[in-house]
């Protein structure tokens, strides 16, 4: 049974016509109400100063959804992914045709577990293309995301958004819920891990609903050998890698689970290197130490650290004594299984190509700390070819911007629709 | 190996009877010693020690040795400190289908002490005197090279028995099937005696309390002895609960539910095994202990919080089993003063740690094929 402290726009669902109902109401808003990005950015940037509390900073990604919420940060993305004219919802032309973007009416959303404000991210994606949202949220996120809403209520207080937001909480093991929501919705963007995906996909939607999908993927981070090398900016390199480790506990598909140094020509070692990234990984932890941790991660983390040592002699480990983090230390090109709870694999490898050349697909994100830029030309070349979709500078992996998994965020939930007109022209006569 | 008599004299003291600090000094020698010649036989080993981030030379508690999470022994080959020649015997542990099981390697001097150890504590519960031991499972599972949980917790009792009758076969489709007349023939010859019974705690429900009982068939045993270990997952599943099990196995073999002991034991912990005393805790011997550690600083917890196990024990000199963080949670009721008289840690299992399905996105289980 799920208990609310608040009923504010998160609601415990317990049928299918609560969902059934709410869509119903919210795709009534949407034929009726036309809202123009300009004015949902309008609504996003004032909700972004509200979430500028103190009470709020200790939600993991906050500081980031701040950024994203500013109209400094969506104009751009709007203009580009929609069109120009698109922020004040005005038809813009397109060759000879004028073109507008619609909304496709009620998204679903299916955030993941692990990301506290996926839900919220989401859902603006949805309402930046006019839709109206129906959102799922996983039971570990009920309160994170109620705060963060309640926040939007507060300066939405003509309702503009939260009129178009229907956040249901159910257990995810309630297929009756699950397939009247699906039933219920034009759009859907479905994140998460493999079994999740897979379940939601197979749900009813109807024929026309767009379907978007964020899958299980991983990330990696490399570096080649003069950027680790570099004594000016190796301490500045270690404190990104950890801020992109520690970031959502390293179980978000861009944090990394490895990092590839290229090893340097004349054999100079990385053992320096290493002494500084294991000197940021304790100050990240002392500054965002984990708060809860589940036994089974405990249990994870603890089989990693010794599998890897006992494994080969020559693999190396630095931990403290509890599961805070880890560092892996070997050499090879393979991308090891991921354990995620800060477990970071760093491996030396005489060419970052021999490892890129052996992702298959899985790896979403490639963070690079490149002093050579030719280097990194070749190395971005290569990792699109083998299915990297983000190439990125190390400390910026979880920087959420468009396209994510090489697609757009707004533009799969609108209809483009176009426009040629019969009054102008030859066949105007 | 200099420790082995130091064990052997441990072997030989009441397992229940030292002051904690004691407890603690003596073990903590021991594993020390025991740690230098697991790290000469196996460099993976070593490895591992070595990269522990405190040193186990100058630790002064056993909580800051360094320990295996029990998982790792799910190799094939086991992890050996002994050449293969010396191995007598591999255990298994029980798992399901989708899981491998423990494998853990045993030699002569580590056998000798796993018997010792399991007569030692089970003597302190039941008395030293044999008895006719009935085992409510098939005579098939006692293999000669490999044996597993169930085969190990059987055979860990023989000390006990004056003769064996086991009243469980395997029927023509390979399924466990209740001898009735040979449980008959051992209820009727030992009514007025003293007997051991054992069986996994789920055999001893569902093939022989749940059949005789829906025939309303009692055995006249008022002395049986009943100790059932391998835990409760199967039973809660099946809504059985520990006070109406015991009611129901007194019940059947006609004794009271205090002659009922829950023991549990897991087969990567030779030689110690941990019953439930008269106040329901659990209780560590001489030479072993029992660690439970927070799962958010792995630190040993409070009495009255609960953590993850850590089982230790100085028996085992053929693999690197000395310290090992369990998949089993716990609740410490106390560090010394069981009202039961038995010294040191009192502690209660609250079940495994839950296998949470990591669910976030960055959550890989298969490769997917590029371009696809």
């Amino acid at each position: 049974m799920i208990e609310l402290a608040q009923p504010t726009l998160t609601q415990a669902v317990t049928s299918s016509e609560e969902i059934n109902n709410a869509s119903a109401r919210l795709r009534q808003t949407v034929l009726e109400t036309e809202i123009s990005p300009n004015a949902v950015i309008g609504v996003f940037d004032s909700w972004a100063k509200k979430l500028n509390t103190l009470d709020l900073d200790a939600a993991p990604g906050i500081s980031f959804l701040r950024m994203w919420l500013r109209r400094g940060t969506l104009e751009p993305i709007v203009a580009r992914e929609l069109g120009p004219n698109s922020l004040h919802g005005r038809w813009h032309d397109y060759g000879r045709a004028k073109c507008k973007a619609f909304p496709v009416g009620v998204v679903g959303h299916w955030p993941a577990g692990n990301v506290e404000i996926q839900p919220i991210l989401s859902m603006t994606c949805a309402l930046l293309g006019g839709n109206a949202a129906i959102v799922r949220i996983p039971s570990g996120l009920f309160e994170v995301t109620q705060r963060i809403m309640e926040k939007l209520v507060e300066c939405d207080t003509e309702e503009v958004l939260t009129r178009r937001i229907f956040m249901a909480a159910y257990d995810h093991s309630r297929q009756d819920l699950q397939e009247a929501m699906a039933k219920s919705v034009d759009g859907a963007m479905i994140w998460g891990g493999e079994e999740a995906v897979l379940q939601i996909r197979s749900l009813p939607f109807p024929h026309w609903t767009r379907i978007a999908v964020f899958g299980p993927r991983i990330s990696v981070a490399a570096m080649d050998a003069e950027a680790w090398s570099d004594p000016e900016n190796q301490e500045t390199w270690c404190r990104r890698i950890a801020r992109d480790v520690w970031q959502f506990d390293q179980q978000a598909c861009s944090s990394p689970q490895v990092l590839f140094l290229e090893k340097k020509g004349n054999g100079e070692s990385t053992a320096q290197f290493l002494l500084m990234l294991q000197r940021a990984f304790e100050i990240e932890n002392r500054a965002h130490p984990r708060r809860a941790i589940a036994g089974a991660l405990t249990s994870a983390i603890c089989r990693a650290r010794a599998s890897w040592l006992l494994k080969d002699t020559t693999h190396k480990a630095v931990f403290p004594v509890g599961p805070d983090w880890t560092l892996l230390i070997g050499s090879g090109s393979d991308v090891p299984s991921p354990t995620q709870g800060k477990t970071l694999t760093v491996l030396e490898v005489d060419d970052l190509g021999d490892a890129v050349a052996k992702f298959d697909g899985n790896v979403q994100t490639l963070g690079l700390a490149m002093a050579d830029s030719q280097k990194e030309s070749k190395v971005a070349l290569l990792a699109g070819q083998r299915g990297v979709d983000r190439i990125v500078k190390l400390g910026q992996m979880h920087v959420f911007v468009p396209p994510w998994d090489g697609v757009d965020l707004i533009r799969p939930m609108v209809r483009m629709v176009r426009h040629v007109s019969s009054t102008e022209g030859e066949n105007a006569k | 190996m200099d420790f082995e008599e130091k064990i052997e004299s441990l072997l030989t003291v009441p397992p229940y009877s030292a002051c904690p600090l004691d407890k603690h000094a003596g073990l903590l020698s021991i594993l020390r010693e025991e740690l230098v010649y697991a790290c000469q036989r196996h460099e993976g080993y070593r490895n591992y020690v070595h990269n522990w981030p405190i040193d186990y030379q100058s630790a002064s508690l056993v909580a800051d040795l360094p320990y295996l999470p029990v998982g790792i022994l799910k190799t094939d080959p086991p992890l050996s400190l002994v050449d293969r020649a010396e191995i007598k015997r591999t255990l298994t542990s029980s798992a399901t289908s989708s899981q491998q099981p423990s494998r853990v390697v045993v030699d002569s001097p580590t056998a000798r002490r796993m018997t010792k150890g399991v007569v030692a504590i089970v003597r302190d519960f039941i008395g030293s005197a044999r008895r006719p031991y009935l085992v409510v499972d098939t005579k098939d599972l006692m293999g000669e090279a490999a044996l597993g949980a169930r085969g190990a917790a059987i055979q860990g009792l023989q000390p006990f028995a004056s003769v064996v009758t086991y009243c469980l076969t395997l029927n023509d489709q390979g399924n466990l099937a209740l001898n009735r007349g040979r449980l008959e023939e051992f209820a009727n010859f030992h009514t007025d005696s003293e007997v051991l019974v054992y069986g996994f705690t789920y055999i001893l429900w569902n093939y022989l309390v749940v059949p005789l009982m829906s025939e309303g068939i009692r055995l006249n045993l008022p002395k049986a002895r009943i100790l059932h270990s391998g835990g409760w997952k199967r039973l809660q599943d099946e809504a059985v609960e520990k006070t109406l099990f015991n009611e129901q196995l007194a019940r059947t073999f006609g004794c009271t539910p205090d002659r009922i002991t829950d023991f549990y034991g897991m087969v990567e912990s030779v030689g110690v095994i941990y019953p439930d005393c008269s106040e329901g805790n659990k209780h560590a011997p001489l030479f072993g202990d029992v660690i439970v550690r927070d799962t958010l600083t792995l630190k040993p917890v409070g009495e009255g919080e609960q953590g993850i196990v850590q089982v230790c024990s100085v028996l085992p000199s053929s693999f690197p089993g000395h310290l090992l963080l369990t998949e089993d949670r716990a609740e410490v009721i106390a560090y010394d003063g069981c009202p039961c008289g038995r010294r040191g840690i009192s502690f209660r299992f609250a079940g495994r740690i839950p296998k949470t399905e990591m669910r976030g996105c960055g959550n890989l289980q298969v490769n997917r094929s590029l371009l696809n």
